[in-house]
């Protein structure tokens, strides 16, 4: 029989305690997983989100219209005024209108200038970026992907035939899918070279966004209006910052009840063994070694209960999370997490017991009944 | 023959010195003898076993066992787990462990393998005719069977004495027969020092010398 073995097989002596132990810290580790899950899947939409763009807001007409993004078009000139607006860095016009693109009748064609990616966060993955006014197209993964498309192959726009010059990946959902020319060839198109969609904003660094965004409501607030959803996620980002702060608050809180729950249960195992401890310095097992024994028992414990509560919290996270409209994340710090957790409640909750199982007088112990 | 037991005028006194355990003991044993240790209850007889064992440090006096000094704190239980042998009363067996199992608890001091483990403790059983009871947990055992698992583990670490505070205190007459006859098997065929406390004067004659103990003090060494 190895050691470990023996102090494996120890807490189940006391089934009942050992399991109501478990369960007690697996509810800890199950709050832990879960919470840590969840706000992670909130993250990871909202920073999908945020970095819409690649920019800190956006900016678009005033009067809700009949337009691809839901929005009237605005003068091509506003471009110029914002990026003049001070505390702005990057000011970029992006031009989405509907026409035909391959099979589809209508869909919707992104422009953008060619030195854009980053402020409308895509990269290029395969093949290079579109020219200026020419018939080129980038292409979503996604689109891609769907149509069965790769660099150099051609695709209809608006009955011309383009070529497919790239195909780039984005952390934008909204964007996966969509088919970008330039901005100048998009005007053309259209037939309108004064028009614009959107703008994308960047800010100075170390310019709060929304105190650049309401400057530019104050100034133009009656022609255009600054997308105030960017902003919300800041706001967004503090309360993911909470829940962040929350899970380590119940992590606490596990560890100060888990590791209470423990230290009795350790008590009254070593308490019903007080002969047995007798027993065993007297065939002459040293201080630390009953010591390692006591808190492996206890680390046995917390760590079967991590084990149990990180599989039940993240079968049922997976599970109800889309019922709550959020899709948990799972990354490996949340696990990581919930086992330092188990490992420290094991390590506090068994050393109390186990000092007092050392500190057993050995006659004693051997004379007790 | 060298003595391997020296004990000088040694005082134990517990519950703050209301209580002499023992009372100024001068002792000195054989290395390979049988000793018996006599005397009513409550005498002392259990607290000098646990004095040679190093199971508790000793007021004042001199004390030394197998070369050890055992009136200093230093490296008792190295001493405990390669020179003494216990063997108590009860059994004291872990009743969630094996049979073999409980043989190998006081190895685990030693650097063997767990294969050597299991191969030591199965030969003890061996010797103490229990080898087929191996892998049963002690509740299914009887209560002498028991206690020659428990001589078994004594014997575990190979030990230089066996100190057997009565043995063959709760065992009926016939199996308690048995169980000394194969201690001082033991005792003969390795050359231990056997040091047993017994109520029984018939066992006591059995032994190379029988000490009685009177209120801590030896009031005669036969
Ligand atoms: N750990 C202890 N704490 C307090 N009193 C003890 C302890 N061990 C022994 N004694 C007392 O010391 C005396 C001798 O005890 P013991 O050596 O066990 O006697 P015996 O084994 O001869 O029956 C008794 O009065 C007993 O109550
Ligand atoms: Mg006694």
């Amino acid at each position: 029989m190895s050691f470990l073995k023996f102090i494996i097989k120890n807490p189940f002596r006391r089934k009942t305690s050992a399991i109501l132990s478990i369960i007690g810290i697996c509810i800890g580790i199950v709050v832990i997983v879960a919470l840590g899950g969840i706000t992670n899947g909130l993250v990871s939409s909202f920073e999908d989100t945020i970095h819409a763009g690649g920019a800190d807001f956006s900016i678009s007409g005033k009067e809700t219209g009949n337009s691809a993004y839901g929005t009237n078009p605005i003068d091509a000139n506003w471009t110029d005024k914002i990026a003049n607006v001070s505390g702005v860095s990057e000011a970029m016009p992006i031009y989405v209108i509907l026409t035909s693109v391959g099979n589809d009748y209508m869909n919707t064609l992104i422009g953008i200038e060619p030195n854009g990616t980053s402020m409308a966060d895509i990269s290029i993955k395969e093949g290079r970026m579109f020219e200026n006014n020419s018939s080129e197209v980038i292409l979503g993964k996604i689109y891609a992907d769907a149509n069965n498309l790769s660099v150099g192959d051609s695709l209809k726009v608006n009955g011309e035939d383009f070529k497919v010059v790239g195909i780039y990946e984005t952390g934008d959902s909204n964007m996966a899918g969509g088919v970008f020319t330039s901005i100048n060839k998009v005007a053309e198109i259209n037939g309108d070279n004064n028009s614009i969609s959107n703008i994308y904003v960047k800010v100075d660094k170390g310019q709060d966004p929304q105190k650049v965004a309401d400057k530019i409501d104050s100034m133009y607030g009656d022609n255009i209006t600054t997308i105030s959803s960017v902003m919300e996620m800041e706001q967004m980002a503090d309360m993911l910052n909470t829940l962040k702060a929350s899970s380590w608050g119940i992590s606490l809180l596990a560890v100060v009840v888990g590791a209470l729950g423990i230290i009795n249960t350790m008590l009254m195992s070593v308490f019903e063994r007080t002969r047995e401890i007798g027993v065993l310095k007297a065939v002459g097992w040293s201080n630390s070694k009953i010591l390692t024994m006591i808190v492996g028992e206890s680390l046995v414990i917390t760590i079967v209960s991590a084990i149990l509560g990180s599989v039940i919290g993240f079968v049922a996270t997976t599970f109800l999370g889309p019922m709550m409209n959020v899709t948990p994340t799972f990354t490996p710090d949340i696990f990581v997490q919930a086992f330092v957790v188990a490992i420290i409640v094991g390590i506090i909750g068994g050393l109390y017991p186990a000092i007092k199982a050392v500190k057993l007088p050995p006659t004693e112990a051997l004379r007790y009944e | 023959m060298d003595n391997i037991i020296e004990i000088r005028n040694l005082v134990k006194s517990y519950e703050n010195g209301h209580i002499k355990a023992l009372n100024g003991i001068d002792l000195t044993i054989r290395e390979g003898e049988f000793v018996s240790i006599i005397g009513p209850s409550g005498s002392g007889k259990s607290t000098l076993l646990n004095m040679l064992g190093a199971l508790d440090l000793p007021d004042s006096g001199y004390i030394n066992v197998a070369g050890y000094d055992l009136t200093s704190n230093k490296k008792l239980n190295k001493f405990r787990a390669q020179k003494i042998g216990f063997v108590f009363q009860l059994h004291n067996l872990i009743p969630n462990l094996s049979v073999v199992e409980n043989i190998e608890i006081p190895m685990f001091t030693s650097k063997l393998s767990n294969k050597m483990m299991r191969k030591r403790a199965l030969f003890l059983l061996d010797i103490v005719g229990l080898h087929d009871k191996a892998f049963q947990k002690p509740s299914k055992l009887s209560g002498g069977e028991r206690q020659r698992v428990a001589i078994a583990r004594a014997l575990a670490n190979n030990p230089s004495i066996i100190l057997a505070d009565e043995p063959t205190g709760s065992l009926d007459s016939k199996t308690s027969v048995k169980i000394l006859a194969q201690l001082i098997d033991l005792h003969r065929n390795n050359n231990v020092t056997l040091i047993m406390v017994t109520h029984d004067m018939a066992v006591a004659r059995l032994a190379d010398r029988v000490i009685e103990v009177l209120d801590g003090k030896l009031v005669s060494v036969g």
